[in-house]
């Protein structure tokens, strides 16, 4: 039987590192910030809701001011252009739907695909990071899990109506996700963080999502790796 | 409710399987996409004992591959096993059972330090890796086939490959206290672990495997290799009975010699059909009532409601255990496999 390797240990403080972190820093920040607008404009969608899409905004305004925390503790200088960049078309995606008034395709991009993908990288990320980012990040995945739970609880009470644009969201947002993460594939690993992990856990927790609205094993098997092949 | 974590037997049968399943996406990849593949509630089982009462199981598909090991992507094994075990318990699943590798790398990996998997705190009693169970029906194996094809045990002498495994110590230690086996022979790569067996055992001689073959009239297949082993059959006794408790079950396929006879090993029949639909994926002669014994094992622990780690951490099967686990086997309807 193979033996499991021994772990190198991570110098944080090598150039490489902080190179890599400047644009894995940067796409946390910015992926906190558009959370924050995005939860804002959903308030401003589903006006019934609207404190409490509030106060997940005001929540996701604090993450980033942790993560900005973060680089500042390497003396790294987070690569923002490279971030908005990275998030344009995701971004561009939610907006769209937004002034159409899709709430179920808001809902599935943030509360779903961003929020399983940061709940992935941060739980892949905790082992590996160092001390101050490790205790940040700790507080930050419980955060996310309840604004998961939001999206999957308000897309549960509304299945039947949600289901076929929430199919046709997924078709159109999922193989993004893939394109982006190969983007950062080599980041990610001068990090510690490996792709195929970080693949496996967003389709563990974005398929639990989808079990949750109630969607079946095969749907669920099918809809979770729309794109994955192509990508 | 009680659960199996199985996979199957290679790339090439997890792609034929996604594709009788209708899984499209699943079928077309390679093995790149399997070692990112999460894992599976794909089976709802319901098991009757002959007692008349009825259970019902859950079967995850960990998503593992043998060619992960094969080609050291240790990683990518070792998730599959802990996520499976992490969905399980997050479905709510109060006792399963680690097939085929999975407890094999669960032990090897010393996955016991994972405690805490993504907001999961692992809770090792809901698990079994069912060995006490196929060591059980193993030794009955022996005990029930051999006169079947005119060896008598206590003329025979039993090479055991594997034998300070957890499953083949446990057997050892059946044949040394339960029967009147003639001659054991201890085969298995630490010497170190051999000895104390011997020790343990006060008796049988430790052999190569070359060496142990040709004198056996019994022979134990039970080591854990991602890769088979060739045997020639022409240097076997005859008769020889061969019972390979090894996964995948690829002896009887390939050793094909009139006076050896090769009996899939750690299988156990059931009185009653199942309904379920996955051991005709792993190829079962009679799919509706033959499965592996440690699944079994995981649903007797159901029946009986000892939601506890029953077999665990290795080489800890007592001949107690065996016969304990082997009462209930029995009141519920199960039976060894025979030729």
């Amino acid at each position: 039987m193979p033996q499991l390797e021994a772990s190198v240990a991570i110098d944080f403080h090598s150039e490489t590192y902080k190179d890599a972190y400047s644009r894995i820093n940067a796409i946390v920040i910015e992926g906190e910030q558009e959370a924050t607008q995005n939860y804002q404009k959903l308030a401003e969608l589903l006006p019934d809701d609207h404190d409490q899409l509030l106060s997940l905004a005001r929540m996701e305004g604090r993450h980033k001011k942790g993560f900005e925390a973060c680089g500042r503790n390497l003396s790294v200088t987070p690569d923002m252009e490279f971030a908005r960049e990275f998030f344009a078309q995701l971004h561009g995606n939610f907006q769209k739907a937004a002034a159409e008034g899709k709430v179920v395709t808001c809902l599935l991009i943030q509360a779903l695909i961003i929020e399983c993908f940061a709940i992935a990288a941060y739980n892949i990320y905790i082992p590996v990071a160092d001390d101050f980012a490790r205790k940040i990040t700790e507080g930050v995945v419980k955060d996310e899990y309840s604004h998961l739970n939001y999206g999957e609880e308000w897309l549960k009470a509304n299945f039947e109506a949600s289901k076929a644009e929430l199919e046709e969201a997924n078709r159109q947002n999922l193989p993004l996700v893939w394109q982006m993460l190969n983007q950062v594939e080599q980041d990610a690993h001068v990090l510690g963080m490996e792709k195929e992990a970080l693949v496996e856990d967003f389709m563990i927790q974005y398929g639990e999502a989808l079990e949750n609205i109630g969607f079946t094993t095969r749907e669920i098997m099918r809809m979770s790796a729309s794109g994955l092949a192509a990508a | 409710m009680f659960g199996l974590i199985g996979h199957l037997t290679s790339l090439d049968h997890a792609q034929a399987v996604a594709r009788d399943l209708g899984y499209p996406e699943y079928a077309d990849q390679g093995l790149d996409f399997w070692c990112s593949a999460p894992p599976q509630i794909v089976d709802e089982i319901r098991v009757t004992s002959i007692t008349g009462q009825t259970i019902e199981g859950r079967y995850v598909e960990s998503c593992f591959l043998p060619e992960m090991l094969a080609t050291r992507r240790i990683k990518a094994a070792t998730r599959k096993i802990i996520n499976a075990m992490a969905h399980a318990q997050k479905h709510g699943i109060n006792i399963t059972a680690l097939g085929g590798f999975s407890s094999i790398i669960f032990e090897n990996f010393n996955l016991e330090q994972i405690h805490q998997v993504r907001n999961v705190v692992l809770d090792f009693k809901r698990f079994t890796t069912g060995n006490t169970h196929t060591a059980y029906i193993i030794a009955r194996q022996i005990e029930q086939a051999a006169p079947m094809m005119g060896i008598n045990l206590s003329d025979a002498t039993v090479a055991i490959c594997g034998a300070t495994g957890d499953i083949g110590s446990g057997i050892c230690r059946w044949l040394n206290q339960r029967t009147d086996a003639k001659e054991m022979l201890l085969v298995a790569r630490n010497q170190e672990r051999l000895l104390a067996l011997q020790d343990e055992l006060g008796r049988g001689k430790i052999l190569t495997l070359d060496e142990a073959l040709p004198q056996a009239d019994i022979i134990v297949w039970v080591a854990s290799m991602p890769k088979g082993v060739e045997i020639n059959p022409a240097e076997l006794k005859q008769p020889c009975l061969l019972i390979d408790g090894g996964y995948p079950k690829n002896l009887g396929t390939k050793i094909q010699h009139p006076g050896v006879t090769v009996l899939n090993g750690g299988i156990v029949e059931h009185s009653l059909d199942i309904d379920w639909r996955i051991m005709n994926i792993v190829n079962m002669d009679v799919p509706a009532r033959q499965l592996f014994a440690c699944f079994a094992e995981s649903m007797l622990l159901e029946f009986e409601k000892w939601h506890t780690n029953f077999s665990w951490g290795r080489n800890h099967i007592t001949v107690e255990k065996m016969e304990q686990i082997g009462e209930v086997s029995v009141k519920h309807g199960f039976r060894p496999l025979l030729v």
